[in-house]
């Protein structure tokens, strides 16, 4: 009897652990599915409360005019782990059926197959045709002409400046006045830093990613990278003459990065009227309105060589459906939802933070109203470009060449041993 | 040849029982920790992004790992982290120990001690990485004290280093702290009393009488220490960008991270973490090699 009964207790301890076992597998998730005569799709992306409140509120207006889809949104806070998360669930093929993918990421995600063509769906859309989104935001999401991912909105690198700094080191002219009449040169940028440095004032702070080089270069009429996808900067005279001279202005303080600053130092800095100039995106109009004077800052393009408006970095991120998604109709009507004229809206209006990447329609107005140039911000998005994509393409390279440059601008190595570092990296990897 | 003489059923019984209760810790050390270590020890010799293809080149990743200087400066930051924390973290835990031996209240400070250790370190870091500031409270008492320019632990590269040892040490002092307490309770009364007797004092007694019967306790700290600081990461990863200003507060477990998340190179990083464990393996052997000479076991 007694050993009758350990077999029955082992029995049924076994089917415990065998129920406890399946319920486990149950509660580790599957595709989103159909529920109810919905489809359920997975979208996710990373973003700080703000955003997130946005993207949650564009769900639900998706999910009232599109009453057959479910939105489970699956949001990380911060990027690095977002990516992390995102190549973990590709390479288990648990990936939500849309993601955001960031411009040093899509390259790899193009050419390892993740990513779904999205030509189809852009050619039989009138709202996310190809052709309304700014030519040069695509960058590394486009590939022998296929299109892997929609700029879902962008942030054009912009010379965001304080009058009363400016005016505190003797500075009349204005500079978006001057853009605006096609006199804004780098000459003219450069006195008016030497004017704000010799008055104990910080002339301008640069982020240093790959933004910072590669715009400053255009504004010279320089190449980085030839039409074959060649790192030419080195050979190329005028992109080492402008790097030579934005190397010097760093070193002689005049310029700063704002990474080697303590953080918040660089927004500080723009408040209390220490900082001329502060390169960065449209989400500068947040730090203003802590400082409660709005009507002090203004917003220009880079400083050309001729003075008119010369191509500069746009930084985005795209939206890319899943290749292995099972519901790709609706991951496809919610990605065109999401990054028309109208989602676009939704999503930046109302303090957003970003320019939308969609050319020439009503999305525009939510730049409009502030600050006195906004429309400048419109004008760099339609002629500005993406990282390059044999080196956006490669993950992790856009912060080894940043590294570099870095060490440029610091003093720690050489304008020639940058370039021949530079070089090396980018055949190595390439 | 004599039969072996068959088992009683009711011992046949009890193994089964036996492995009934160990398989789940089993089947759990054999898919979370032995798969993924050989997955992991497999990969250092492939060449891997995460999604491509994944390609054999042998010995490749780790001569490259051996060629990076920012592989050696992890090693470096690592072992300088653990050549601080230990001591220090001992010796303030041993110290605190021996105060609150016989203090009234002790479980009140023993729970104020132990409230990091429980503590989410993601928390601790980000409460850390306020205070860590230039414009934070430890910097401004610092300037005003000895009159210099606030430091600023977090982008200095000079400094980064000892502003993530102060809070590893702050953050595992509890944990010290009790397990010294039990090694103190440990020690037989009647061997203090004699000392007492024979007119020792209160740091004779320390320095002879408990610190050596104390010193099995100490090794297994100082292991368990070492490894501990071998594997630093999560407060390196809240407190600074990208492992810290010129890489000051790169870790080894950090640079591990760095190559498989952000570079996607998965083979590098299985690479650089196969390296950390044969290290890992070496100064646990050295340590257990010593401890002859070092600890007093009671016979």
């Amino acid at each position: 009897m007694r050993s009758i009964w350990h077999t029955r207790r082992m029995a049924s301890l076994t089917a415990v652990a065998a129920l406890g076992l399946c319920t486990l597998a149950a509660c580790s998730g599957g595709d989103g599915g159909t529920v109810a005569g919905k489809v359920t799709i997975t979208w996710t992306t990373w973003g700080d409360p703000q955003e997130l409140t946005a993207f949650k509120a564009f769900d639900t207006q998706f999910m009232k005019t599109h009453p057959t889809i479910n939105v489970v949104f699956d949001p990380v806070a911060d990027y690095n782990d977002y990516t992390a998360k995102l190549l973990i669930e590709l390479s288990s093929h648990t990936a939500p059926d849309v993601f955001y993918v960031g411009d040093d990421q899509i390259g790899k995600f193009v050419s390892t197959g993740q990513l779904e063509p999205l030509n189809a769906i852009l050619a039989s859309s009138k709202q996310i045709s190809a052709s309304l989104f700014a030519p040069g935001l695509f960058g590394a999401a486009v590939s022998k002409g296929t299109y892997y991912g929609v700029p879902t909105d962008c942030n054009p690198d912009a010379f965001w400046y304080d009058k009363t700094a400016l005016k505190a080191a003797g500075i009349t002219q204005d500079p978006a006045t001057l853009a605006a009449e096609g006199k804004w040169t780098i000459p003219v940028f450069l006195a008016m830093v030497d004017k704000l440095h010799a008055h104990g004032l910080n002339g301008a702070a640069f982020w240093n990613y790959w933004s910072t080089p590669y715009s400053w270069i255009s504004q010279y009429g320089g190449q980085v990278y030839n039409s074959a996808g060649q790192f030419v900067l080195p050979s190329d005279p005028v992109s080492v003459h402008a790097l030579q001279v934005m190397a010097q202005y760093f070193q002689d303080k005049s310029f700063l990065v704002a990474d080697t600053l303590p953080s918040n130092q660089p927004d500080t800095m723009f408040l209390q009227h220490k900082l001329g100039f502060y390169v960065q995106g449209r989400y500068t109009i947040s730090t203003i309105d802590q400082g409660g004077d709005p009507g002090n800052y203004d917003v220009a393009p880079w400083p050309s060589a001729s003075g008119k408006i010369t191509a500069s970095g746009v930084a985005t991120a795209y939206l890319a459906i899943n290749k292995s998604t099972q519901h790709m109709s609706a991951a496809a009507t919610f990605l065109q939802a999401y990054t028309d004229a109208q989602g676009q809206t939704l999503r930046l209006a109302g303090g957003g933070n970003a320019v939308p990447s969609i050319r020439g329609t009503s999305a525009d107005s939510v730049v409009y109203g502030y600050p006195a140039h906004a429309s400048s911000l419109l004008t760099m998005r339609s002629l500005g470009f993406e990282d390059f994509a044999p080196e956006a393409a490669v993950p992790g390279l856009p912060v080894a060449m940043a590294a570099i440059y870095l060490n440029l601008y610091q003093g720690k190595v050489s304008m020639s041993a940058a370039l021949s570092q530079l070089t090396a990296l980018a055949a190595k990897e390439s | 040849m004599a039969k072996r003489p068959s088992q009683p059923s009711w011992r046949r019984r009890d193994r089964l029982w036996g492995y009934f209760f160990v398989a789940p810790q089993t089947v759990g050390m054999a898919v979370f920790v032995l798969l993924p270590f050989c997955v992991g020890l497999v990969l250092s010799f492939t060449n891997w992004d995460g999604l491509g293809p994944v390609h054999w080149i042998g010995l490749a990743n780790f001569t490259t790992e051996l060629r990076d200087p920012l592989f050696f400066k992890a090693i470096e930051n690592t072992l300088l982290i653990a050549l601080i924390t230990v001591p220090v973290g001992l010796t303030l835990a041993v110290i605190a120990a021996t105060a609150l031996e016989h203090v009234r209240g002790r479980s009140v400070y023993l729970t104020f001690l132990f409230l990091p250790v429980v503590t989410s370190s993601i928390a601790v870091s980000l409460i850390w990485e306020q205070l860590l500031q230039q414009q934070g409270p430890i910097s401004t008492v610092i300037a005003k004290v000895f009159r210099i320019s606030p430091p600023d632990w977090l982008n200095n590269p000079d400094l980064i280093l000892i502003a993530v040892c102060a809070v590893i040490i702050w953050s595992s002092l509890g944990l010290n702290v009790v397990i010294f307490l039990a090694g103190l309770k440990t020690i037989p009364p009647n061997v203090i009393e004699a000392a007492r007797v024979d007119g020792a004092g209160p740091v004779r007694v320390f320095w002879r009488i408990k610190l050596p019967l104390l010193s099995p306790v100490m090794f297994f700290s100082t292991v368990v220490a070492v490894i501990s600081s071998f594997q630093t990461f999560d407060i390196v990863y809240v407190l600074t960008a990208n492992g810290g200003p010129d890489n000051g507060a790169r870790t080894m477990v950090y640079h591990i991270y760095d190559l498989g998340f952000l570079e996607n190179e998965f083979g590098l990083s299985s690479a650089a973490a196969v390296i950390l464990f044969v290290m890992t393996l070496l100064v646990t052997g050295v340590q257990f090699a010593l401890q002859g000479r070092f600890v007093h076991y009671e016979r």
